[in-house]
Parts: C-alpha cells; sequence; structure tokens
C-alpha cells in the first residue's frame, strides 16, 4: 500500500502540489495581515485578540486546504475515470480496492499535513510579526498556544474527512468542476466565521461532515471490483 | 491442444442492448489471433472482458487455464494490452510513462526501456512529454508499455490506427517476430481486411457481437480455388469450344465475355491456341486466386461459406 501510494504520487507529480501548497500559505498569510490592518484602519472590533486571530487563521487553513482536495481528488481520481486513465490503472495486477484506497490516503494525509503544517507555519510567522508591531491589543502567552495544539490536531483530522465529501459529487458525472464547486459549498459552511463564532465550533457539525465524508468515499468504491471500466 | 485464452458462450449486455452475444473462442498459444469484424462489432468488449475491464453479463473466459474472476488480478501481470486506443498519463516523459508501468507491474529491469523504445522505433524520445507525441508516436509507444514486460499474451485493440505504411509494415514485423522468438500469443484486432490476413495464424469473424466463423488461415488458403479468367468477344461460342474440343466442363460463363475455368489440369497456352484457332477473339487470359478478401467479406456480408 506504501509502495502504491508513493508510485501514485511520482505519477502525479506530488512535488508541484506541495509548491501549490506552500504558495497558498504565503497567500494566506498575506490576506491575514491585510484584514489585521482594515481592522486597525477601521477602528473594527473584530480581530482585535489572538483569539479571533487564530480563529481566522484556523477557518482560512481549512477553507484553503479543503478546496485544495477536492483539486487533488479531481487530478488524483475523477480525472482518471474522465480522461480513461483508469483503464491503465485497472489493467496492473492490483486490487482496485487497494489502488482507490491508496489515492484517497493520499488526498487525506496530504490535506491533514497541509493543515497542520500551514497552521504552525502562519501561525508562527503572524505571532513574531504581530508581537514585535504590538499589532494585537492582549499577550500571547505560552500556555495559549499549547491549548491550541490539541484542537488545531482535531480540526485537522476532521477537516481531512470532510475533504472527501466533493467525492461523491464528482464520481456522478466523472466532472472535474462538480468536485471543486462542491468543495467551494460545504467550505463556505465550514468556514464561516462571523467574529468569534463559526459553525466549525458546534462540534457536531464537524464530525458529522467527517462522518459522511468517510461514508462517501466508501460508498464510492464499494463495488468498484464489479463496475465496468 | 492448450488454449491460452478460451471463452465460453461470452455474453455482454449494455443498456439492455446485447453487444456481445455468446461469442465462444479459442485462441491457442503461440499463435497470433486476429480478431476482425467492422466497426461496432463488438471486439473492443470482448478484448475488455478479456483483460477484466468489462465484466460478462454472461458466459465465462478461461485464460491460462484459469477462470477470470472479478478478484483475478494476477493473471494481468501475464498479459499485455492495448484497449481502444492508447492512453496515457499525458504529463509523464516517454521513459516516466515506461518506467512506472514497469513499478506497477512488478518488472524491474530498467535497461528494458531502452530496448523496447528502440524496437518500436521511438528512439531518443524518452525524454519528451507524451502529450507532445503524434498518434502515431503513442500508438507506438502504447506497444512499448504493453511489451516491456514480456508478457505471455499480448491483447492489441487496433494498433495500428494512426500509423503510416512504412510504420505499419514495421509493426507487423515486429508482432512476428514477438510471436516466434518470445513465443508470446497475440490477440490482435482489426477492421482491415489486409492487415490481419498478413498476420494471423487464426481467424475470428466477428459480426453484430457474434463470432461468426473461427478458422485458421491454412484452411482458409487450403480452400481458395485457383482459375484461369479469360476474356472473348464471344462467351457462348467460346464456352462451347472449351467444352468440346478440350473436354473441360468445370468452368462458369461469368457474362458474355467472360469465363472462369476451374479445372486444375487446364492450361492457359493450350487454351488460348485453340481459342484463336477457332476464331474466337482473346481479349485477355490471365490466371486468379479468388482472394480472401471476397471469403471475408462474404462472411461479414452474411453469405456462407465453407472452409
Amino acid at each position: 500500500m506504501l509502495n502504491l501510494m508513493r508510485l501514485e504520487m511520482k505519477k502525479y507529480h506530488i512535488g508541484s502540489y506541495i509548491k501549490k501548497a506552500v504558495f497558498a500559505n504565503f497567500i494566506l498569510l498575506g490576506v491575514t495581515f491585510m484584514l489585521i490592518f482594515i481592522t486597525k484602519v477601521e477602528g473594527d472590533q473584530d480581530l482585535r485578540n489572538y483569539q479571533a486571530a487564530f480563529g481566522f487563521i484556523d477557518s482560512g487553513v481549512r477553507a484553503v486546504f479543503i478546496i485544495f482536495a477536492s483539486v487533488l481528488i479531481a487530478k488524483f481520481i475523477i480525472g482518471e475515470f474522465k480522461y480513461k486513465t483508469i483503464t491503465v490503472a485497472f489493467m496492473y495486477p492490483l486490487s482496485r480496492k487497494k489502488l482507490i484506497a491508496s489515492k484517497l490516503a493520499i488526498v487525506v494525509l496530504f490535506t491533514f499535513c497541509a493543515i497542520i503544517l500551514s497552521t504552525i507555519f502562519i501561525t508562527a510567522v503572524f505571532c513574531i510579526v504581530s508581537e514585535s508591531f504590538q499589532l494585537l491589543s492582549d499577550p500571547l502567552s505560552f500556555s495559549f498556544i499549547i491549548q491550541r495544539i490539541p484542537v488545531v490536531i482535531i480540526n485537522a483530522v476532521a477537516a481531512s474527512c470532510i475533504a472527501l465529501i466533493p467525492l461523491y459529487f464528482g464520481m456522478k458525472k466523472y466532472s472535474v468542476p462538480a468536485t471543486i464547486v462542491s468543495s467551494i459549498l460545504i467550505v463556505s459552511v465550514v468556514s464561516s466565521n462571523t467574529g468569534n463564532f463559526s459553525l466549525y465550533d458546534i462540534i457536531f457539525i464537524p464530525i458529522t461532515l467527517a462522518i459522511i465524508g468517510i461514508s462517501v468515499a466508501y460508498l464510492s468504491f464499494r463495488n468498484i471490483e464489479k463496475i465496468d471500466i | 491442444m492448450t488454449y491460452i485464452v478460451k471463452t465460453n458462450q461470452l455474453t455482454k449486455v449494455f443498456e439492455g442492448k446485447e453487444v456481445v452475444s455468446a461469442v465462444t473462442m479459442h485462441v491457442k498459444k503461440g499463435e497470433i489471433y486476429g480478431f476482425l469484424g467492422p466497426n461496432g462489432a463488438g471486439k473492443t468488449t470482448v478484448m475488455k472482458m478479456l483483460t477484466n475491464l468489462t465484466k460478462p453479463t454472461s458466459g465465462d473466459i478461461e485464460i491460462f487455464g484459469e477462470k477470470l474472476l472479478d478478484r483475478s488480478f494476477d493473471v494481468l501481470k501475464r498479459m499485455g494490452t492495448i484497449i481502444e486506443y492508447p492512453i496515457f498519463y499525458e504529463d509523464l516523459t516517454a521513459k516516466e510513462t515506461l518506467e512506472l508501468h514497469c513499478e506497477y507491474m512488478g518488472y524491474y529491469d530498467k535497461k528494458e526501456i531502452t530496448h523496447v523504445l528502440d524496437l518500436v522505433k521511438l528512439t531518443n524520445t524518452e525524454n519528451k512529454r507524451v502529450k507532445d507525441f503524434s498518434l502515431g508516436m503513442k500508438q507506438r509507444l502504447g506497444i512499448a508499455r504493453a511489451i516491456i514486460t514480456k508478457p505471455e499474451l499480448l491483447i492489441l485493440d487496433e494498433p495500428i490506427n494512426g500509423l503510416d505504411p512504412v510504420g505499419i509494415k514495421e509493426l507487423r514485423e515486429l508482432f512476428k517476430m514477438l510471436c516466434k522468438e518470445y513465443g508470446i500469443t497475440i490477440i490482435i484486432s482489426s477492421h482491415i481486411l489486409g492487415e490481419i490476413e498478413q498476420l494471423a495464424d487464426t481467424v475470428g469473424v466477428i459480426k453484430d457481437g457474434r463470432l461468426i466463423k473461427e478458422v485458421s488461415m491454412d484452411a482458409v488458403n487450403r480452400s481458395q480455388t485457383d482459375y484461369i479468367e479469360v476474356i472473348v468477344n464471344n462467351g457462348q461460342k467460346a464456352a462451347f469450344i472449351i467444352e468440346s474440343t478440350l473436354n473441360i466442363t468445370n468452368f462458369k460463363l461469368m457474362d458474355d465475355n467472360c469465363i472462369r475455368i476451374y479445372d486444375s489440369t487446364a492450361s492457359q497456352k493450350v487454351l488460348s491456341k485453340t481459342l484463336i484457332e477457332h476464331d474466337i477473339e482473346i481479349e485477355g487470359i490471365s490466371k486468379k486466386t479468388s482472394s480472401l478478401e471476397d471469403y471475408f467479406l462474404k462472411l461479414i456480408n452474411g453469405g456462407v461459406v465453407s472452409a
């Protein structure tokens, strides 16, 4: 399975996606600073403290990488069916289920790692800059950061599973746009953030969506050994 | 007789329409099996079923002596295939394509890549991306990919599409070589009769999803009759002379001017001499073999031919 994942990543030049993910990080960082700046100029109450800023970073990272995951799904899975390259893949002496599972595993792991690493990176840069220039009113405490660690990990796990939901829409007609549009709709639910409140904070919502994501992945490929290509 | 592929009453129904009906075919080990049929006859569907891409509605397939099931993955290791048209991950280079293919197939002889590209005359294209290849080049790369792992069975669906005449000839030689020297059994489909005629040891003719004939080329060749065709000014008179003077009865008056003589003992020399002596003008005389094309066209058009 690990070997299969390695081959799949080689096949799709995963390196180019890593570069794109890094690029997305810088954009996100830019947007974060811009919002802080606007907040300051306008004198809004939003984004005045670390709690709100971190909430924004979490939502932003989640949004970016759920959509990013849909691009990966479109390329790794939907595209294979759409452009019939799956006929090549299914003619290898491999279980079809294993092959698809390895593709999904890449998407989930990539999304998970990207969310964790991006959150660390953006938070770190943000904290350094805001501390140096006193951008936010409240002081940054070490325990506050420590408290965030399990939350970030759990949220990343949930988001990686939620990211699989677009697979369902994409597989309907092997449509790349449907995959990506559905991911944007999902993002509008899970990353909506009004000040200090996000739908994602109602624990029931991310957990339910994550379960839906896993079920969708399972149902889409339950009968894969039997279908005609 | 060892059959490498055997199907029994293989049937496939798509949306209520039977596209392959009760196909029972037999492919012997080490032969080139030509799968001949017009476009849309069901060749590709049969080949897809042989490679387990599409599952039969009923009937079964035996490959390498084992029944093909939904989860028969291991047999795929022993096959090389091109189905419909060669499909690639277009962002990869030719070399990457073959490298990855070998890894997926569990074959680890990297030296083969250059060798196989030479075989299909794609030398020095290793680092070119597949999306920059012409159709003919893709076809060659598809063949390279199919043969690189030295499979026991090659399944090639219309492999010469998109190739120029020189390319077709080169590949024909290649297929013959693979069959003879490496003992690879090849199933090759085409709607081009001449191609199958020159390659195949056995021909399966498929029409409207039914395998209407499965016959060895030897048998077809044996059954082909030679005849002498004479074009004269007066067919009736000539026929009378042929019968009465030369005592030949096995001939046929095709029209007013054309006579075909099937008697193998008849000589052109004697024939022309006799006719001229009886004041018959000969416009043409030639020895002909009724072509394989006639044979297969009759089959495909519904005529019954015995071989």
